[in-house]
Order: structure tokens, then sequence, then C-alpha cells
């Protein structure tokens, strides 16, 4: 190994130092990276400093000017303005319609409607945060038991980050270079099974202890009717989203874009003929908050883009392939080592931050490990062209990256709805999440075994 | 003061916004022009989409991305990893926190400063948006003034005057509805 990779290495450890030591993480990958460029040049002379620094004339305003990247607010500002035109509050009651007059139906429709607006807010910690807010209170008024009505909000909330339209796929498929709208098809068979999976779970378990879910939810007719109805346009707008999405016929930033615009528009007719949707203040309050989370991931692509530049110097995801591959690990163990890995950081690191700074080092290990860029069927290692790879990687990747917020100690969307359930322990909900974090490992193992379930749609669709 | 620079932070993100409404707008006006043009190619006739349109929302997203940068601040909305904060001394915390901020304030400076050469090396160079021909060097400016705004705030928070209600904020703000995720 030789100095530039030493330094690498270095550099990897104060990032993770600093991180530790709170500072913000798109600041930690900025100063990382042109501290360990300047540490480079010391050791590396002919790598210089001063046209590295250069760079940075046009390298923010380049980044920011992405039209790729433009999806990113817009997907933002589509989730904010549906949870604002009380959009989830629909889509809860219109589902529980459905469903909730089965023993532990609301909490199956608690997960249902999570699925739905997960795919709109295109974040696991939104989802679990508007979710929990609007079917907490019912899941408590039917007298749910604590773990149960907890831990299936935590867990739903969980598939915002794979349902698509999601940022994390976005974000995904700009590192590796993968087509977005192959990598939103793919997703969609794991996000089918990941929402009959914890439906599953959910039936499994008061069938078992049905003290879990004691009543069952008896609406009046009328009532039932009227959520339906209003289940309708909202399913409308999503599914197009959805459905435009998964069959190509949008890429993601008019999807994005359109999406916006008819939950504004359908936000003001609400407001005009209900007096319950988008008024100028919610609005306001809407474009704010997206301000807020668009500008946290614009800094954090912004910081990746610097470390990233700094790692490649380095030589470190070339180091890590070379090792890779002359260490004598079968494939497999080391895919699954990546995996365990990205669930261990996924424990305590912010979910797109660690797609950023982890997916670089690992794609070129696992290329090489396949047997290189060009190899294909029974040549690679894992049966499947580099394209390929790319999809089935991303698909187990972010599965395991969800793991990480219903995971202790953090556990992100546990901490979120612990402080939605007053009185409600973590102990609690982290016990009532195990059941499901169950569930999701038996789907990183179908997906493993069966990679056809993330590959067959893309396959299909085409042609 | 720092009020006067949140406020001004909170209209400098509105004017983002209404960028991205300005976006959202002529998207999908682009999309209905799409689907007329599939109409319209029945009876053998064209409706042409808006020309450039890729350019404009690249051009307009730049301007909105930065200036959402100064109201994420206020709020101390950049993510960070807060698994070892408990155990940490509050005058510790405290002392780190500042830190950090000085260090955001002098990252947006510098970036500022890089930001302001490349504005004159395009204008210099005559650089141009690829289909709108559009000069690129006057969508450098709200960019640049986003980076002084949040820089400001950062030294302000920095001070003390600020910290404490930031903190206060990002608390209530985490407890409320996540920082988000992707």
């Amino acid at each position: 190994m030789g100095e530039r990779e030493l330094v690498g290495i270095a550099g990897l450890v104060v990032f993770f130092v600093l991180l530790m030591l709170r500072m913000p993480v798109g600041l930690a990958m900025l100063a990382v990276g042109i501290g360990g460029n300047y540490a480079i040049s010391l050791v590396a002379p002919f790598l210089r400093f001063e046209p590295y620094l250069r760079g940075f004339k046009t390298l923010t305003w380049s980044t920011m000017a992405s039209y790729e990247l433009s999806v990113v607010p817009l997907f933002v500002l589509m989730g904010l303005l549906a949870s604002h035109a009380r959009l989830s509050r629909d889509l809860f009651n219109g589902v529980n319609a459905l469903v909730g007059r089965l023993r532990g139906g609301v909490a199956i429709a608690a997960i249902g409607a999570c699925a739905g607006f997960g795919a709109v807010s295109g974040s696991s910690l939104a989802t679990a945060s508007t979710m929990g807010r609007v079917a907490l209170p019912e899941l408590k008024r039917l007298r749910y038991d604590d773990r149960l009505a907890t831990g299936s909000l935590a867990a739903g909330g969980t598939l915002g980050i794979l349902i698509p339209p999601s940022i994390a796929l976005v974000i995904y498929a700009i590192i590796v270079e993968a087509s977005i709208i192959e990598m939103f098809q793919a997703a969609i068979v794991p996000g089918v099974i990941a929402v009959a999976g914890f439906a599953l779970t959910i039936a499994v378990l008061v069938r078992v202890n049905p003290g879990l879910a004691p009543e069952v939810w008896q609406p009046a007719q009328p009532e039932r009717r009227r959520a339906v109805l209003r289940l309708i346009p909202v399913a409308v707008i999503f599914g197009a989203i959805i459905l435009g999405l998964g069959l190509g016929l949008f890429t993601p930033t008019p999807a994005a874009a359109v999406g916006a615009g008819l939950v504004l528009i359908y936000g003001i007719g609400l407001q005009l003929v209900t007096g319950d949707g988008l008024t100028l203040e919610r609005i306001k309050a809407s474009l704010l908050e997206t301000a807020i989370t668009s500008a946290m991931i614009y800094f954090i692509l912004f910081g990746a883009e610097v470390l990233k530049g700094f790692f490649t110097r380095a030589n470190l995801p070339t180091a890590l392939a070379d090792w890779a591959v002359s260490s004598g690990l079968d494939p497999w163990t080391i895919l699954i080592l990546m995996l365990i890995a990205l669930i261990v950081l996924g424990c305590f690191m912010e979910s797109l931050a660690m797609i950023l700074v982890v997916v670089p080092f690992f794609w070129p290990a696992l290329v090489q490990l396949n047997g290189g860029e060009y190899a294909f069927g029974d040549s690679a290692a894992f049966g499947m062209d580099s394209d390929q790879l790319r999809i089935w990687f991303g698909i187990l990747a972010l599965v395991v990256v969800e793991l990480g917020l219903i995971t202790p100690p953090v556990g992100l969307n546990v901490f979120i709805i612990a402080s939605l359930a007053r009185g409600v322990s973590m102990g609690t909900i982290f016990r009532g999440v195990a059941p499901f974090f169950g569930a999701e490992i038996v789907r990183v193992a179908l997906i493993l075994m069966f990679p056809a379930l993330a590959l067959w749609l893309p396959a299909l669709l085409s042609g | 003061m720092v009020r006067r620079l949140e406020r001004i932070a909170a209209l400098w993100a509105l004017l983002g916004g209404v960028g991205l409404i300005a976006i959202v707008a002529v998207t999908t006006t682009n999309v209905a022009l799409f689907a007329a043009d599939r109409v319209a190619a029945l009876s053998g006739r064209a409706v042409s989409g808006i020309v450039g349109y890729e350019d404009f929302v690249a051009l307009v997203t730049s301007c909105a991305a930065l200036a959402f940068f100064p109201y994420c601040q206020v709020h101390t909305g950049h993510v960070r990893v807060d698994l070892f904060a408990s155990a940490m001394p509050a005058a510790l915390r405290r002392g780190l926190d500042r830190v950090w901020l000085v260090l955001t304030a002098v990252a947006a400076l510098f970036l500022a400063g890089m930001m302001l050469q490349g504005l004159l090396e395009s204008r210099d160079d005559g650089a141009l948006s690829r289909i709108l021909g559009w000069p690129v060097w006057p969508f450098y400016v709200p960019g640049i003034l986003s980076l002084l705004l949040w820089a400001a705030i950062a030294a302000a928070q920095a001070a003390g005057r600020d910290q404490g209600r930031a903190q206060g904020r990002e608390q209530s703000r985490t407890q409320a509805q996540g920082s988000g995720d992707g």
C-alpha cells in the first residue's frame, strides 16, 4: 500500500471522527476532501493542490445547475405539499376504509398508507413523521398494543426510501451511472414484497396474540364511503406518478414537477370546495420546509462530490477493489460482508450520506469480483452483467440502509415515532419493530437468492 | 441584526421556492405540449415543446438550490450524527458546535470567493447555456449572495447571540418531522 492510499485511509478515519464530534455531514465531507487533497499533494507532488483548488470556481455552481438533480427539490416539494394538503390523512382514511375492518386492519392500513405516502415523499423520516401523526391517534383509540402500533409505523416509514420515486434511488443511480428509470422499475417488486411482508407480519402477530389489536374498526357506511371517495383522487395522482415512472412514460424531473403541480392544484381545489386544503400559509410552509430539506441534501451531495475527488486521488476505491479480488474470499461472502457493513453503518449514519460515501468504494470492488466491466452470464461471479449488477446491488443496498432506520442504538424512525407517541418508551418501540426487522431480513435473503425479483421488471419493460 | 438576517433568509428561501414553482409551471406546460404533439400527430400536425426547457430548469435550479442554504442554516438543518452527543459534557458540545459554525462561515466565504472568480471567468469567456444560448454568469450572482448570507448567519450563530435559539429550533424540528433523509 502506497503513501497516497495511507493518506486516503487516514482521511476516512478523520471523516468518521469528525462525524462523531457532531460536525455537519456536508461540512465534514468538504473539510476532509480539501484537507485530504492538500495532504496528497505533499506525498505525491505531481498531484498539485493549486489546480485542484481552482476547480472550486465552477464546482459549486455546476453541482447545483444539474438538470438531473433538479428532481430532488421537486420531489421534496411534492411530498410536503401533499402533507400540508392533508393528502396523507385522506390516504390513511381511505386505505383504512378498505382493510380496517379486519383484525389488525388499521395497522395494515397504516402500512399501506406509508407505502403510498413514502412513494411521493421519497423520504423515510418524512413518511414516519407524517403517517405517525395521522395513524397513531386512531391506533390508540382502538386500543392497539403500543408495540404493534408504534412498531408498524416505524417500520412502515422505512418504505419511503425504496418505493419509487425515491430520492435515495436517484442518488444511487447517479453515483453508479445507472438508469434512474430502470432503478425505479427494479424497486417496484421488492417494494411490494415489503408491504406484503409487513402486512403478513401484522396478520400473524394478531392471530397469535389477538390482544395486540383488541378492537376492530366498524365505521358507519356514509363515513366509509366518504373516506373511499376522498382516496380516489389521491390514488389517481400518486398512481399516475408511480406507474408513469415505473413504465417509463415520464422521466423523473417531469414526473416530479407534474406531480407537484397536480398536488398543488388539487390542494387549492380542496381548499376552495371544503375549506380544508392548501391555504397560502400552508403553501408558504411547504416551500420553507422544502428549502430546509433540499439544502440539507444538496450540501451533502456537494460535500460528497468533493470527498469523492479526494478518495479517487488517494486511489482508495481501486485499492479496495484489488484487495477484494486478491483476498481469496468468495465474492458472495464479500457481498454479504458489504451488506452487513451497510447495516452497521446505517445504525449511526444518515442514509443518504452513507450511500454517497460507501457506494463509490463498494461498487468498483463488486465489478472486479464479478469478473470485470464486461463479464456476463456464466463467466460472471454473480451470474449477471455489470448493468444488472448495479441494479441488483442498488436494491439490496437500499433495503439494508432502510434497516438502519429501525436498528438500535440510533434508529431514526424509532426516534421520530417515540417523539409522537408520548409515554411509550424507546425499548417498547424497538421490541415492536423486531418482527418487522425479521420480515426485512427474509426480504434481503429473497432478493439475494432470486435476483430476478429486482431484475425481471426492468428487463420486461425495456423489451 | 440576527433577526433581520433570519427574515432575509426566509424571504430569500421563498424566492428560491418561487423558482421551483416556475419550474413546475414550465415543466407542466412542456409535458402538456408533448402530449398535444402526440394527439396532433394523429392528424399529421405537430406541436413543438418549449425550446431549451432543460437549460431553463438547470439554470433556475442553480439559483433556487443555493438560495435554500441560508434558511437551512437558520434552522440548523444540516444533518449531523448525534450518537455520542448525549455522552458529551454540555460545555464541550457547545464549544464544538461553535467551532463548526465558524468553519461553516469560513467554508461559505471560501465558496463565495471561488464562485466570484468563476463568475468573472465565465463572463470573460462568454460562456453560454447549451440550448437557450443565455449567458451563464448572471446565474452565479444569486448563488454568491446566498453563500454570503449563509456565512453571515453561521457567523452570527457562532457569535453566540443566536446559538440557543437555533438549537431549540433544531430540537423541535427534529421532534416534529425529522430532518429528511432522501
